[in-house]
């Protein structure tokens, strides 16, 4: 759609859209911005809008004597594995709930999608207990296991991109002898791929993010992901804002680095797993 | 197509040994614990309903739920107006827009983590960003937001809006192309003007998108555990304990699993009572016809 209005209209939405703008970047500057100065700056009156001295002193703490490297390959594997585990339950149930008639499709379907509305903290208590019994706590096993079993989002994502390819290309292989699982492998995945790099991104995005499981299950520090590095990190050095935020800044630019790089392909799988309407 | 009656068991296989070991089970298990005395290093023992008793006459425990209740209150409304807003912004057409949707989503995908402890230090009270601009527009002594506890839930549901209301926008934004453009184009010829058609036309015919958002934040308004984790643990006091926290708070720091549960009961009935009446309420206001 291309704009039609006039220009003093158009500079009123161009000053809406650039106040708002800055509500919603400048914590990310200002995060960055902090910390590049040592401790004795950022506590200054005024504030400097622009470090006149800034210092990598920060991120040098954090990756030598505060080892975030070790939490950036724990977070990189925890969140990479269980975004591939996404792919294929989802892939799978999705290609059965789309293509296949089997009794109880509708249940489990219906109830797979209503428990997305279950807060994960209602579940967490016998989860972490059944977790305990297992022996599971202080492993990856506890975050990597849901990912490779629980996805209603990413079955409905699935689902709804299946529905759509043409029968004949099923029946055409069915025709040269393929099996389900072949069909499912050699015909549908390869079509697939814009909705299987949308449900990576988001999963690898909620993984990567994602704070109550390690709180819960994680107590030994070289097993820690990021976000619960910087958190306990927090409760430790509680006014050191400065190493604080260079933390901060550490767990986000990965991330934020593949979001400005593919933030089509995020918004689309944003948009497409929101079932709108 | 015609598979062997087995077959699509085996492809929902993982799926539903995920539904009913991962979120069925522990529906159930969580309800059958509420009823009992547990800590998760010994045995449990039936008690019958002394959690609930001990949690319905605990003056805290309803001070917690109104809480929660003031966080949906603020972020529920924010996210519905907000969201919409910036959605009909960036549905202008304008140059520009996608930059300012990337740098609007930003938020969204940064961690609850950074964008609490971030936040935390603007909102900090002597050397806060946020203070700073006050005491620059001449107030003498601004609020120590986070410390008080007459502002600190207030400051967390508004830094969860922020972080949250770019998601909400994309799915607003998906709605508006949904409308079709001829409505807009006959009611610019007979003359209406932006905010009637914005209310006329845009309002009523973005409702269905309006419902899954309003179903979605509410449900999203009571996930809030890691905002209020990060920013405050609750504090100072209970005044910022929202129900998730003090599931977690009860179950992991004092480890009192049986009250822990109970107080997960009640918050699964509370989004289960919502969303029914949600959907219940639906066809007066909803219209799915243009």
């Amino acid at each position: 759609m291309k704009y039609k209005g006039n220009l003093s209209g158009k500079i009123g939405i161009y000053s809406l859209l650039i106040v708002i703008a800055i509500i919603m970047i400048f914590p990310f500057y200002w995060m960055i911005i902090t910390s590049l100065q040592p401790l004795g700056a950022i506590y200054k009156f005024p504030p400097e809008f622009w470090p006149e001295n800034p210092t990598a002193e920060n991120y040098q703490a954090i990756f030598g004597k505060f080892d975030f490297l070790r939490f950036t390959l724990n977070s990189l594997f925890v969140t990479t594995v269980a975004a591939v585990g996404q792919l294929f339950t989802c892939s799978l149930a999705g290609f059965a709930f789309a293509r296949m008639k089997f009794k109880g499709k509708e249940l489990f379907f219906g109830l797979i999608l209503a428990t997305m509305m279950v807060p994960v903290e209602v579940v967490i208590i016998p989860e972490f207990l059944l977790m305990n019994q297992l022996g599971w706590v202080n492993s990856y096993l506890p975050i990597l296991i849901p990912s490779f079993l629980v996805g209603a989002t990413g079955i409905f994502l699935m689902r709804s991109f299946f529905e759509n390819v043409p029968r004949e290309l099923e029946e055409a292989a069915a025709i040269d002898g393929a099996g389900a699982f072949k069909i499912y492998w050699k015909v549908f995945m390869p079509l697939s791929r814009s909705p299987l790099s949308a449900l990576f991104i988001i999963s690898y995005l909620i993984n990567w993010n994602a704070l109550l499981r390690p709180l819960v299950y994680l107590n030994e520090k070289v097993l820690f992901t990021l976000p619960l590095a910087v958190t306990t990190f927090k409760g430790e050095y509680e006014s050191q804002w400065n190493y604080l935020l260079a933390g901060a800044v550490v767990s986000v630019i990965p991330i934020l680095v593949v979001y400005l790089l593919m933030q089509k392909q995020f918004i689309e799988g944003i948009t497409n797993t929101g079932l709108k309407g | 197509m015609k598979y062997k009656w087995y077959v699509p068991y085996l492809f929902v296989l993982l799926a539903l040994i995920g539904l009913f070991v991962f979120r069925l089970g522990p529906i159930a298990m969580v309800t059958g614990i509420s009823f009992t005395d547990w800590s998760p290093f010994g045995d449990p023992s039936f008690i019958g309903f002394e959690n609930y008793e001990y949690m319905f006459t605990d003056p805290s425990f309803w001070e917690i739920v109104l809480n929660t209740v003031i966080f949906s209150a603020i972020f529920v409304p924010s996210i519905l107006v907000f969201s919409l807003l910036l959605a009909v912004l960036l549905n202008k057409g304008l140059k520009g827009t996608t930059l300012f949707r990337v740098m609007y989503f930003a938020p969204v995908i940064t961690s609850t983590v950074a964008i609490g402890i971030v936040w935390q230090w603007l909102f900090s009270t002597d050397a806060g960003f946020v203070n700073f601009i006050l005491r620059f527009l001449g107030m003498e002594n601004p609020p120590s937001w986070l410390s008080d506890g007459k502002y600190s839930l207030g400051v967390v549901a508004f830094v969860y809006s922020w972080k949250r209301i770019g998601y909400y926008m994309i799915i607003y934004l998906a709605g508006l192309q949904d409308i079709p453009r001829v409505l807009m184009e006959a009611a610019r010829i007979d003359g209406a003007n932006k905010i009637r058609m914005f209310f006329k036309i845009t309002v009523p015919l973005i409702t269905p998108t309006t419902f899954f958002i309003l179903i979605m934040s509410i449900i999203d308004s009571f996930k809030n555990f890691e905002i209020v984790y990060t920013m405050t643990r609750g504090g100072p006091g209970i005044s910022s304990t929202t129900l998730s926290y003090y599931i977690f708070q009860n179950a992991f720091e004092m480890f009192d699993m049986g009250y822990a549960s109970s107080v997960a009961v009640f918050l699964l009935l509370i989004v289960g009572i919502i969303t029914f009446v949600n959907f219940r309420m639906k066809s007066r206001w909803v219209k799915y016809q243009y």
